[in-house]
């Protein structure tokens, strides 16, 4: 079980490698890509500016160190989809990446560009993007037709299911899941929205607008229905709140907060996943430094042997937040309650 | 070019439908503006003698496993579509695991029904199920795996903007522009491709290379998720919003509508609305009148009209 950190910069590798990322991803948007299509059509599910690097020569030099540290780096083609002349573009990207730089796996969401790369005889390998909603066994059977090395499984794929489609499809391909940061109120496949800065997320844009329930069948809704519901709305509002990083906040001693499967890790390395994936290649070097600290710190004690309960109790104090943790709403995945109140 | 009609159970299989008739399929007093405008639209563009032949019902939905309908609710669509010699379609959503052993008995049905039956798949796996297991069912590519953005909030202001024009031809597309895709399609035996009405126009080229499109109305999807907030009503505030959490039918009861009147760009006074674990937003008489050009043309060769939004679930008292 690999700790998968985003990078977005030379300069980040040694940190994130010293303090325990052992597999790095990345995006790069040459010019040329923001010239054709403006800031509106983003090649790799991140604004053109900040997420991800901007030249094919800075990412060689990444790579380059990285593989001298035995790092692999992957690189994100995961846009939901890519027109005829897009394809085209995004297909020579990828095949001097592969030639020139020895990118070790594409991120691929687009079944289109899955399939062209699965007959592009590349060295690179293709891991099945979480934006493609590989969310069942079949789904992940059908894909691997294409010959992908790995599935990132969705975050809204439950721990039982996880443990579910390993067993089904145990042997055949590699299972990549979320452990850090960036929530997603929505099935990150079946979003047809965009974060363009104009507008912002659509899922926190909700919680500005103004709202009125409107009951089905031509019923007037009670005041106590209507109490009832509005009180929902607001656990709900709460709910975003936690999924876009407690408002993008951090503990006092720093630590970002957000989304956070930490409790899970145990699980994870007894299932068979082989990848604990940090999200967030736009975040600050200080939030990338942080989240791979933390995750390194529990896999450190998990492959150790320490037993599921120590890994938990050591999760939430490393959180530093358990008001938080307690909220139910931080969590990727929900551990099993009985295990814990076993404590 | 056809016209379906999306039904919620099999007393709404009709062969003709009156616009005036409408009302009756109860889609509340905030959409039922969007519905009337529509059925007039279709009536204007369409219709003959104020009628509007239905030559298709469409039943299912794309959006929340937990609105798979019972086995028997599918065999009273079944058996009525029959008696009335209207071909069907089955709307299946994205699943988990235990969705697509829910399907597996539906499909069973379906195949086992006196005439082919289409299925719209809107997950992989489904579609993988419907090759291995089920190949006499007719798979149909839904709305769903068409990623096209169509969000509301920006993407109308696209349409009147001549200074991007290669984004504006991106936005109107997506991978069916790619003959290497359609084909992929077409092996599986897929020759129709479902869509919804953009904000900023939706391009149909990809039906010169042999596929047919369908587009539904008045309402098309922004985002939808295993999270959902009615859900939520029974359960204790931890525990809300867990992914595909099991669920009373709450979405049954109410519908939310939001109001986005503080947009950036000029495109004010937005409704859209929240019904289950779906956002979607209304077409515009602009809208509207340009798909069913477009369907006049011969680019697009069904309309789904649905009369309310497409989450209804009713429990089994046939």
């Amino acid at each position: 079980m690999k700790i998968l950190a985003p990078i977005s910069s030379r300069d980040e590798l040694e940190m994130l490698i010293e303090n325990g990322a052992e597999e790095l991803y990345c995006g790069v948007v040459p010019s040329e890509w923001l010239a054709r299509y403006s800031g509106a059509v983003w090649l790799n599910r991140r604004s053109p500016k900040g997420g991800s690097l901007e030249t094919v020569a800075g990412l060689k030099l990444l790579v380059e160190e990285a593989h001298q540290r035995g790092i692999p780096v992957f690189v994100t083609l995961n846009a939901p989809y890519y027109t005829e002349e897009q394809l085209a573009w995004v297909l020579d990207l990828a095949k001097r990446l592969d030639g020139e730089i020895g990118i070790d796996a594409f991120i691929v969401a687009d079944i289109n560009l899955l399939m062209r790369l699965s007959t592009a005889e590349l060295n690179a390998a293709t891991h099945v993007s979480s934006v493609a909603a590989a969310l069942n066994s079949e789904a992940i059977r059908f894909l691997l037709e294409f010959g992908p090395s790995r599935v990132i499984l969705p975050r809204s794929v439950t721990l039982p299911e996880i443990e579910k489609i390993a067993h089904s499809v145990a042997g055949q391909v590699e299972l990549e899941a979320f452990m850090l940061n960036d929530g997603c109120a929505f099935e990150e496949g079946f979003c047809a929205t965009t974060h363009h800065h104009s507008v912002g997320a659509f899922c926190t844009n909700l919680s500005e607008m103004r709202t009125e329930f409107e009951a089905s069948g031509g019923r007037t809704l009670s005041l106590r229905q209507n109490r009832r519901f509005g009180r929902n709305l607001r656990d709900y509002r709460e709910w975003v709140w936690y999924i876009n990083g407690n408002g993008c906040g951090a503990t006092p001693s720093g630590l970002p907060y957000g989304p956070c499967g930490l409790c899970a890790i145990h699980d994870f390395l007894r299932i068979g996943i082989a990848s604990l994936k940090i999200v967030g290649r736009e975040a600050s070097p200080f939030k990338k430094l942080a989240s791979v600290k933390m995750v390194s710190d529990i896999v450190r004690r998990v492959r150790s042997g320490a037993p599921k309960l120590v890994a938990i109790e050591r999760a939430r104090s490393l959180r530093g937040a358990p008001e938080h943790c307690d909220a139910g709403y931080m969590c990727y995945y929900k551990i099993d309650g009985g295990e814990l109140h076993e404590k | 070019m056809e016209i379906a009609l999306h039904i919620q159970s099999h007393r709404d299989v009709a062969a003709v439908l009156r616009p005036e008739d409408v009302g009756r399929f109860g889609s509340g007093a905030k959409l039922r503006p969007t519905v009337e405008l529509t059925a007039s639209l279709l009536s204007e563009f369409f219709a003959e003698a104020n009628l509007i032949k239905i030559d298709r019902v469409v039943y299912g939905n794309e959006f929340c496993e937990h609105l798979i309908p019972p086995l028997e609710q599918l065999e009273a669509v079944i058996e009525r579509a029959a008696a009335e010699r209207i071909p069907l379609t089955l709307v299946t959503p994205y699943v988990s695991d235990s969705g697509i052993a829910k399907l597996r008995p539906l499909l069973e049905s379906a195949t086992r029904a006196p005439s082919d039956i289409e299925v719209v798949f809107n997950d992989w796996g489904v579609l993988g199920l419907l090759k291995r297991d089920f190949p006499r069912l007719i798979p149909v590519q839904g709305r769903l795996m068409n990623k096209s953005l169509r969000d509301p909030r920006i993407m109308g202001a696209y349409r009147n903007d001549s200074g991007h024009e290669a984004t504006l031809v991106t936005l109107r597309r997506s991978n069916l522009d790619s003959a290497s895709y359609t084909n992929f399609l077409a092996k599986l035996g897929v020759r129709r491709v479902e869509l919804d009405n953009l904000p900023q126009g939706v391009d149909c080229g990809f039906t010169s290379q042999g596929l047919h499109a369908s587009a539904y109305v008045p309402f098309g999807f922004i985002s939808t998720s295993r999270i959902c907030m009615a859900a939520g009503l029974h359960y204790a505030k931890p525990e809300k919003f867990q992914p595909g959490a099991p669920c009373h039918h709450e979405c049954q009861s109410h519908l939310l509508e939001y109001t986005y009147d503080n947009s950036p760009l000029g495109n004010r006074d937005q409704k859209f609305y929240l019904k289950g674990n779906t956002y979607f937003y209304t077409h515009s008489e602009q809208m509207l009148r340009t798909l069913f050009q477009q369907a006049r043309a011969g680019s697009i060769q069904r309309l789904i009209f649905q009369p309310y939004l497409p989450m209804k679930w009713e429990r089994t008292e046939l």
